[in-house]
């Protein structure tokens, strides 16, 4: 491993950039995840954002930030942190803007916009090498508008415009798209996944990240109480969860090379992860439907059983 | 017609409330009417919900500005000076409150009846969750003095149905309303039919405004959401025991609103200003050091 200021939770740096009193939901778990970021950066970041639930962040006349913030329509977060790379870029050149004065730009968007709407924009900047990070906090749904479905939403997940019907009792029948892949092809020096439970594994992925010059991609796991249905004390509880039973696994890829930088030992039963929600009630009331969380067990005990080779991991997997 | 504004905050049920009472009053006999809105905040935040009950078709729609019935589902809203849940309702009409305690009418407003119930303590008694969508809506479906107890526990059995509630908690909510009914009084309501409100329109006086004042406008007042005081969301009150505490930064670092900070003694302190009362820190704390109580703030 590589040196890093990131041993512990000792190390979590305590100056806050991000004020209370925003307008989100008690619980939300994207918040604690951009409150580690702009830690990361000290600060020094402008943030551009896409219609969702963030976009309530930043209300005139109010703002948690001492940054800046730019909202862009729901397709174009990433042209818009081109424009503001390409300014500073330029007013630093004149000598408008002194190096040492230079900021980060973050483009910050729901899934919605990452995985679906603003993909082709990502695509764009990503081809382009921008100089820029994108973090996309993912709650599996289009949830300011009252949670629909999205590219992101996972199998049997509930969602208002996948609900569980006698014709189709698993709610969502298709399955989540994989942006870390779509990312990965596309071979930026850095993509990553993290969990706002995984403080230092987040940290030294941004620590990391910023060695680099170009696109460096995020994708947060991201409990949302509201759509998930689930109390507003167990987001962190859940993430840790999401983890452990293998449903989030976190990783990395430099330059496309992918490494899991965290491996459960042993994976905990789905079930326990899916018990924790509203979203997958409907698995367990009012009857079981044992197949349908067989399938998403088995998918995940696949999914790991393939890593594990390829990266040689130490991890006891049920064999097929 | 009969109007009755609902006040919560979002995830007590405020919606649900009225839809429950619109539907009962339909049962009933009655042309009903109910419809929410939304602020652009979320969960926490205040959300208003209203009810029309007639017996002749309801030509009016939205807002109601002029209620001959306020349900406060938080005693909390009535000092939010956005929410402003006593504005416009009409002499003679009635205000019921959800808080622990009885207070007298606040100023200006006793030429209203002021009913008070602990909802919540009893919604937390019988079903254990904070949500007071059916006992709301029985509360305010006695007030009226229109609509009978069968209909109001029907119209809760069939929303509450509706929104795929396990039956073990759909019989708690059908008990709670139930009990609720039957201790709330209905007081005799002396509302006039209102006019219909005309304002003078003065004319627009305008000046026009120079590029310098534009420019000099201070909008950059950096970090300032403090001052929303997010603090009178809580429903429960997160506690630390300073014996207990050691220091460790896990809440100060799951809080996910910046609210925790360590004081000269290491220990943890909340500013109970903005916390949203969401409990992570007390379910995350390893040693147990935080406990929660709920929130009692009587308005006075
Ligand atoms: C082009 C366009 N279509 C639809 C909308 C309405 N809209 C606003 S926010 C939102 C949901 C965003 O979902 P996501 O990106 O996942 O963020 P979240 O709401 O989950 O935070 C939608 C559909 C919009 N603003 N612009
Ligand atoms: S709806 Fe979900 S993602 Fe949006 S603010 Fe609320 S908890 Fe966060
Ligand atoms: S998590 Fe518990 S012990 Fe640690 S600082 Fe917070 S209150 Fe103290
Ligand atoms: S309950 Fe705890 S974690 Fe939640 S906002 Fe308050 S201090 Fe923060
Ligand atoms: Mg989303």
């Amino acid at each position: 491993m590589s040196e890093t200021r990131y041993k512990t939770l000792r190390d979590v740096p305590l100056q806050e950039y991000l004020a209370p009193g925003n307008p989100l939901c008690a619980g939300c778990g994207a918040t604690p995840v951009l409150r580690m970021f702009l830690k990361a950066l000290e600060g020094r970041a402008v943030f551009v954002n896409a219609a969702g639930c963030f976009t309530l962040l930043h209300v005139y006349p109010y703002t948690p930030f001492k940054s800046s913030w730019m909202y862009t329509a729901f397709a174009s977060a990433p042209a818009g942190a081109q424009g503001i790379r390409d300014a500073l870029d330029i007013l630093i050149e004149k000598g408008k803007v002194p190096p040492e004065e230079d900021v980060k730009v973050v483009c910050f968007t729901g899934d919605g916009a990452a995985y679906d709407i603003g993909l082709q924009s990502t695509s764009g900047a990503i081809e382009r090498g921008l100089d820029f990070y994108y973090l996309v906090y993912d709650n599996e749904a289009y949830s300011n508008t009252g949670f629909q479905k999205s590219g992101a939403t996972p199998y049997a997940a509930a969602t208002a415009t996948t609900l569980p019907t006698k014709l189709q009792k698993e709610g969502h029948t298709g399955s989540k798209k994989d942006l870390f892949e779509i990312w990965r092809s596309h071979k930026p020096p850095y993509v990553a996944t993290i969990a706002p439970s995984h403080i230092v594994d987040m940290l030294r992925k941004i620590e990391k990240a910023s060695k680099y010059r170009g696109p460096k991609l995020f994708i947060s796991f991201t409990p949302c109480p509201t759509g998930w249905y689930h109390d507003t004390s167990e987001s962190i509880r859940i993430s840790k969860l999401a983890v452990e039973c293998g449903v989030w696994p976190l990783k990395e890829a430099i330059f496309g090379e992918v490494k899991h930088t965290y491996v459960p030992r042993v994976l905990k039963p789905v079930e326990e992860y899916l018990k924790t929600q509203g979203r997958y009630k409907h698995l367990f009331h009012p009857q079981r439907q044992e197949h349908i969380i067989k399938t998403i067990q088995e998918n995940i005990y696949q999914y790991w059983r393939r890593v594990a080779e390829t990266e040689k991991l130490d991890i006891i997997i049920p064999p097929a | 017609m009969l109007k009755i504004r609902f006040h919560g905050r979002g995830g007590q049920g405020v919606k649900t409330s009225s839809r429950i009472l619109g539907r009962a009053a339909f049962l009933d006999g009655f042309i009903a009417q109910d419809s929410p809105i939304y602020g652009a905040e979320r969960r926490g935040a205040p959300v208003v919900s209203f009810t029309r009950i007639s017996k002749t078709p309801i030509t009016e729609r939205g807002f109601i500005f002029d209620p001959d019935i306020v349900i406060v589902m938080d005693e909390t809203l009535l000092n939010d000076w956005l929410a402003r849940p006593l504005e416009g309702v009409k002499k003679g009409g009635a205000v019921f409150v959800n808080a622990v305690s009885g207070f007298p009418p606040p100023a200006g407003h006793d030429d209203k009846v002021f009913i008070t119930y602990d909802l919540t303590g009893m919604a937390l008694e019988i079903i254990g969750k904070p949500i007071i969508s059916s006992p709301a809506a029985a509360a305010a479906a006695k007030i009226t003095g229109l609509i009978s107890k069968s209909s109001i526990l029907e119209a809760t059995a069939e929303e509450l149905a509706e929104l795929d509630l396990k039956d073990e908690l759909l019989e708690k909510n059908i008990q709670l309303a139930a009990e609720v009914y039957d201790v709330i009084p209905t007081p005799a309501i002396n509302t006039q039919e209102s006019e219909p409100i005309t304002r003078e329109v003065s004319p627009l006086e305008y000046e026009p405004v120079t590029h310098e004042e534009v420019i000099h406008l201070d909008i950059s007042n950096l970090g300032n959401s403090a001052l929303r005081r997010t603090g009178n969301w809580r429903i429960f009150k997160p506690i630390v025991d300073p014996q207990k505490c050691t220091g460790c930064l896990v809440c100060i670092i799951y809080c996910p609103d910046s609210c925790i900070t360590l004081d000269e003694n290491n220990k943890a302190v909340i500013d109970y200003d903005n916390c949203k009362g969401c409990m992570i820190c007390l379910r995350e704390c390893p040693l147990r050091a935080i406990s929660s109580v709920r929130e009692v703030r009587v308005y006075a």
